[in-house]
């Protein structure tokens, strides 16, 4: 489903380079539920956004569902985006001028639906996350919790094959933010592949997968445990 | 306190905005210097005197078509009972009127001899009897009127009479009193015009010739079927004038159209109208331009503040006062105002000096630029004041607060 | 999408009333601006001859002595015009001048009216398409054997004989009788080309006469009368023998090649008269320019009219560099949203033309009042400084012309705004808001 080999992201200023991801490998299959976590700086946003197709990378090998995301065109990215992936974001990102269901109507007015299929579409992916009624709402008028599922709906909408998600519950508190994990994993039971950047280990534990990133590199989260991070260059072995 | 070099780097440093403003300043110094240089140059012309007692003169015109008439004793017969009108106070017949932007005009020669025959300026001829003086209310500075025995017939090769304005005068006769000379309309020795008196000052027809100073009244009648007449009569009479006038001379004569009573004041108005067109436009562009400018700047300001809400709240946090942080944004204004004032003040002595080579216009004066710019900068202090005063408020709890 | 694009660039112009009222003010001006100054240039440089401008040329002739005028003349002199009647080669011509002269009719309760009269020839009327309401031109044989006839404007139509049709009925040109032989439509071509003397933007004649009148009649001319030398001129008599210029002259010449002999052939004929002493300049030639060139050769664009297109260009560039700013301001805010979109599946084609959808907008509404202004500062300029209308009523094109530089401009200035926008890496927008 994906996979990334020896992927480095290099950022040049006039003074220095920084290496965000240095020689970073990962495989994930189709519907698993990989949980990121890491320190600050390690390299977690850089490796979602490169996931994402939302920022290129240095040099290295990417494929998502198969195609090669190296030398994509701006057209051909969106479209993946678009297709394939959903996006959570920790502070939402709802459209603040637009209603519930126009902003979940915004992938599918990019991918060209018909009216009706969007309609359709938007619809359901709100009742999915228990928000059918309030579709003319805007999203000032939700909590928290209720505009991340908002998000989430709008990530759904697309029947995306991929979530990505980016400290989904960073800013909620701990009822909503179970809540939403709970709609994460129901999510991935009916075969959405979703990736997770998290600081809550509590939740990280209830992925599938977790996986460490250590400056700019994939580290194995046991061996970190139990003394000196060790690094694993090559298959990463899955911690249940 | 006011640290330049630091807020000119920053400057430097983001692209694209204060460029932009940059050039819209540039673009403006140019446009206003130059559009208000010509509005000061068609003012200055519309400003000009004519020498005539304006408030009180009118024309009209007289077509006779009845060819049986003597023109020459209904001329006399006419200006009679023009003249005994109330209120009238002198009149004339005339080849022309002031300011009218139509009528006579010719080069004289001068001279004793071949030897030094040399042309006087193109000036207006003003055919008229011993009244046009008075009618005109035009000041005689030296020699004398014409008297009504004076006034002859019909153009011949001497005897006629005439007078000059100071201008004609002291062109065509430099360094000595132009009484007593004579000027030819024709040929050297054709139709002699001796000049017995001198005008402070009587301005032609045409506004926007170089020779509008210069004008010869003549003291020949004129008897044509088309026929102008200038009347002076006392302020306020003009209305019921222009009603009484035909009524009386077609009392007497009814086989012509008597119409066109036009003011002076009214030749004046429609002769200067283009520039006065030209300059109330300008004028508009002006204004506009420094209101689309100063909202523009406003905006922008307002952005630049939103944009650096947090920098400004360090700021404060760190100390500085909210006049510190008023005069940061003033500063910045300013380098901007005296860059673009500069750039600006070049680029409108270049424009100036192609519309100069294309068009028909003086060179640009340096004072122009550099009073738009003084313009300009009190215009963007206050476009500037407002917004930074209110990013003053901002409160330094703002630095601190994280996302 | 483009409807997609349109809701949203209207909400977003909802959401910042204070930027987009200043943007599309600042468009508005300028193109209020440019409008108002281009309209009054287009109107006055205007080619009233349209298809016909390249057939019909106004001939001039350098009779002039040495040490007298330096350039051609617009005007010839009557016995040149006399002569030139006799060429063969123009499909039509004609000479003319303005006079003038008080009209009566048989009504004595009509008081008299001062008109100005165009003296000219039979072909005067199919050369410049005058478009005939009742009756014709006088016949051909009238330009040889001088009759009393008249041709009348409309509105001259309608003040005598209250419109209807006055063919065969008599009206008085200075107490003598004329039998009208036709009628005008309503002709009055601006400029005025066929005589630029007499004021460029004046209504034409209301009263048309035979050429060969002139000699028999003594019409005063009431135009331009030039004289290079002194000489007497003062009755039509001796004018009419005088080296003063104060006609018009026009062909229609069908070809290039037409072009060509007439030229030659007025050549010839200036050989002739410089035996007799007449063209004794060395410069001495005919020059003949078609419509379009003759309104350039005789300004009847003012310069000022020039200058102020070109400041109210400048004008509009300042009011787009002040557009470009505001509108960097507004998208650069808008940056996370854009982000959003992108990440969601927006290609920067689809943001870029998002946004460009939104400046045309702008633009469209900026270009609809700056008409209302330019129509407004027409008719106050109108009103104010009594322009003819001529010259400030707007132009039905403006209509088409104004969105049109409104919106290509407003584009223009969104360029570099929505490259901006839509080039900026997304993901830094989304990690915080």
């Amino acid at each position: 489903m994906l996979s990334m080999k020896n992927i480095n992201k290099v950022f040049k200023t006039d003074l220095v380079e920084t290496h965000a991801l240095r020689d970073f490998n990962l495989e994930v299959k189709e519907g698993e539920f990989v949980a990121v976590t890491g320190p600050s700086g390690s390299g977690k946003t850089t490796f979602l956004n490169i996931a994402g197709l939302l920022e290129g990378f240095t040099n290295g090998d990417y494929f998502l569902d198969g195609v090669n995301i190296s030398n994509l065109s701006d057209n051909k990215s969106a479209a993946i985006r678009n297709e394939k992936i959903g996006f959570i974001f920790q502070g939402f990102n709802l459209i603040p001028d637009l209603n519930l269901a126009e902003n979940v109507e915004v992938p599918l007015r990019y991918r060209g639906f018909s009216r009706s299929e969007r309609d359709k579409r938007v619809k359901q992916a709100l009742e999915q996350v228990g928000l059918g009624a309030r579709m003319k709402h805007l999203p000032a008028q939700l909590s928290g919790g209720q505009q991340q599922r908002v998000a989430i709906a709008r990530a759904l909408a697309g029947e995306p094959r991929f979530l990505l998600a980016d400290e989904p519950t960073g800013n909620l508190d701990s009822m909503m933010a179970r809540q939403v994990m709970e709609l994460l994993e129901d999510i991935n039971k009916a075969g959405t592949t979703i990736i997770m950047v998290t600081h809550d280990p509590e939740l990280a534990r209830r992925a599938q997968r977790n996986i460490q990133i250590v400056d700019g590199q994939v580290c194995d989260f046991t061996m970190y445990q139990g003394g000196q991070p060790q690094l694993v260059s090559d298959n990463v072995q899955a911690v249940s | 306190m006011l640290q330049i070099k630091p807020i000119l780097s920053m400057l430097l440093r983001s692209k694209s905005s204060p460029l932009l403003l940059l050039l819209q300043i540039i673009l403006s110094v140019a446009i206003v210097a130059n559009a208000s240089f010509i509005i000061h140059e068609r003012l200055a012309l519309m400003d000009r005197d004519s020498g005539v007692v304006e408030q009180e003169v009118f024309d009209f015109t007289m077509y006779s078509f009845d060819p049986s008439v003597d023109l020459v004793q209904q001329q006399h017969k006419d200006l009679q009972l023009i003249r005994d009108l109330p209120g009238v106070k002198s009149a004339t017949f005339s080849s022309m009127t002031p300011l009218s932007g139509g009528g006579w005009s010719s080069s004289f020669t001068i001279g004793t001899s071949e030897e030094d025959e040399r042309s006087a300026p193109n000036s207006a001829m003003y055919y008229g009897d011993e009244q046009m003086v008075d009618t005109l209310g035009v000041k005689l500075i030296e020699g004398r009127n014409l008297r009504p025995e004076e006034i002859l017939p019909t153009f011949t090769d001497s005897g006629v009479k005439g007078i000059v304005s100071k201008a004609f005068a002291d062109q065509a006769f430099p360094d000595e009193s132009a009484v007593g000379k004579v000027i030819y309309n024709g040929n050297l020795g054709e139709e002699a015009i001796e000049i017995i008196g001198v005008v402070e000052r009587l301005q032609g027809a045409w506004v926007n010739s170089d020779n509008l100073e210069y004008s010869v009244i003549i003291g020949v009648e004129l008897t044509n079927a088309f026929m102008r007449y200038l009347v002076r009569a006392e302020e306020g009479t003009f209305t019921r004038l222009k009603e009484q006038i035909p009524e009386v001379l077609h009392k007497d004569q009814k086989n012509r159209v008597i119409q066109n009573f036009t003011t002076l004041t009214e030749h004046r108005t429609s002769v200067y109208r283009d520039h006065e067109l030209m300059a109330s436009v300008l004028s508009l562009m002006v204004v506009l331009l420094l209101l689309i400018t100063s909202l523009g700047l406003t905006g922008m300001v307002m952005f630049n503040i939103e944009r650096r809400t947090k920098q400004i709240g360090t700021r404060r946090a760190l100390g500085a006062t909210k006049r510190d942080v008023v005069s940061l944004f003033l500063v910045e204004n300013y380098i901007i105002c005296l860059v673009g004032g500069v750039v600006g003040g070049l680029l409108a002595i270049a424009l100036g000096q192609q519309l100069m080579q294309h068009y028909d216009l003086p060179q640009l004066e340096w004072q122009y630029p550099l009073a738009t710019i003084v313009g300009l900068v009190i215009v963007t202090t206050l476009a500037v004041v407002f917004p930074a005063t209110k990013a003053a408020k901002i409160s330094p709890a703002i630095a601190t607060r994280s996302v | 999408m483009f409807f997609y694009y349109l809701d949203l660039a209207c909400r977003s112009i909802k959401k910042t009333p204070f930027l987009s009222v200043l943007m599309v003010l600042a468009i508005s001006i300028g193109i209020g601006i440019t409008i108002t100054t281009l309209n009054i240039y287009k109107m006055a440089s205007v080619n009233p001859a349209g298809e016909r401008s390249d057939k019909l040329f106004a001939v001039q002739l350098w009779s002039q002595g040495e040490d007298s005028w330096d350039e051609f003349n617009p005007q010839i002199t009557y016995q040149d015009s006399f002569n030139l009647r006799r060429g063969d080669i123009p499909v039509r011509q004609t000479p003319m001048f303005r006079t003038g002269g008080a009209i009566q009719t048989d009504n004595p309760d009509l008081a008299p009216i001062l008109e100005g009269v165009r003296v000219t020839d039979s072909d005067f009327f199919s050369l410049f398409s005058v478009p005939f309401l009742y009756g014709q031109a006088w016949d051909k044989s009238v330009d040889q054997q001088a009759k009393y006839e008249v041709v009348i404007n409309a509105d001259l139509n309608q003040q005598l004989f209250g419109g209807e049709n006055s063919v065969g009925r008599t009206l008085y040109i200075n107490r003598k009788p004329y039998k009208v032989v036709g009628v005008v439509d309503h002709w009055s071509p601006k400029p005025k080309y066929y005589d630029v003397n007499n004021g460029a933007f004046n209504d034409s004649e209301q009263v048309f006469v035979p050429f060969s009148l002139t000699p028999i009649e003594e019409y005063q001319s009431w135009g331009n009368n030039q004289g290079w030398k002194h000489e007497d001129t003062r009755t039509v008599a001796a004018k009419i023998v005088s080296e003063q210029h104060w006609l018009q002259y026009w062909v229609e010449l069908k070809d290039q090649h037409d072009v060509e002999l007439y030229t030659a052939w007025v050549r010839s004929y200036i050989e002739q008269q410089q035996a007799p002493g007449r063209f004794n300049s060395p410069n001495a030639d005919v020059q003949i320019m078609d419509v379009a060139d003759w309104l350039i050769e005789n300004q009847v664009v003012a310069e000022d009219n020039k200058v102020l297109v070109g400041l109210s260009a400048l004008f509009l560039v300042v009011c787009l560099v002040n557009m470009l700013g505001l509108l960097l301001a507004k998208f650069l805010k808008r940056a996370p949203e854009v982000g959003v979109r992108r990440a969601i599946g927006a290609s920067r084609a689809q943001i870029f033309s998002q946004h460009m959808v939104e400046v045309g907008l702008i633009g469209f509404c900026g270009g609809i009042i700056g008409l209302l202004w330019a129509w407004g500062a027409l008719s106050l300029l109108a009103a104010k400084f009594e322009l003819e209308q001529a010259l400030t009523s707007l132009d039905m094109s403006m209509w088409l012309v104004a969105p049109t530089i409104a919106i290509s401009a407003a584009l223009v200035a969104g360029i570099y705004p929505a490259w901006r926008v839509c080039s900026t890496n997304p993901s830094i927008y989304l990690k915080s808001q």
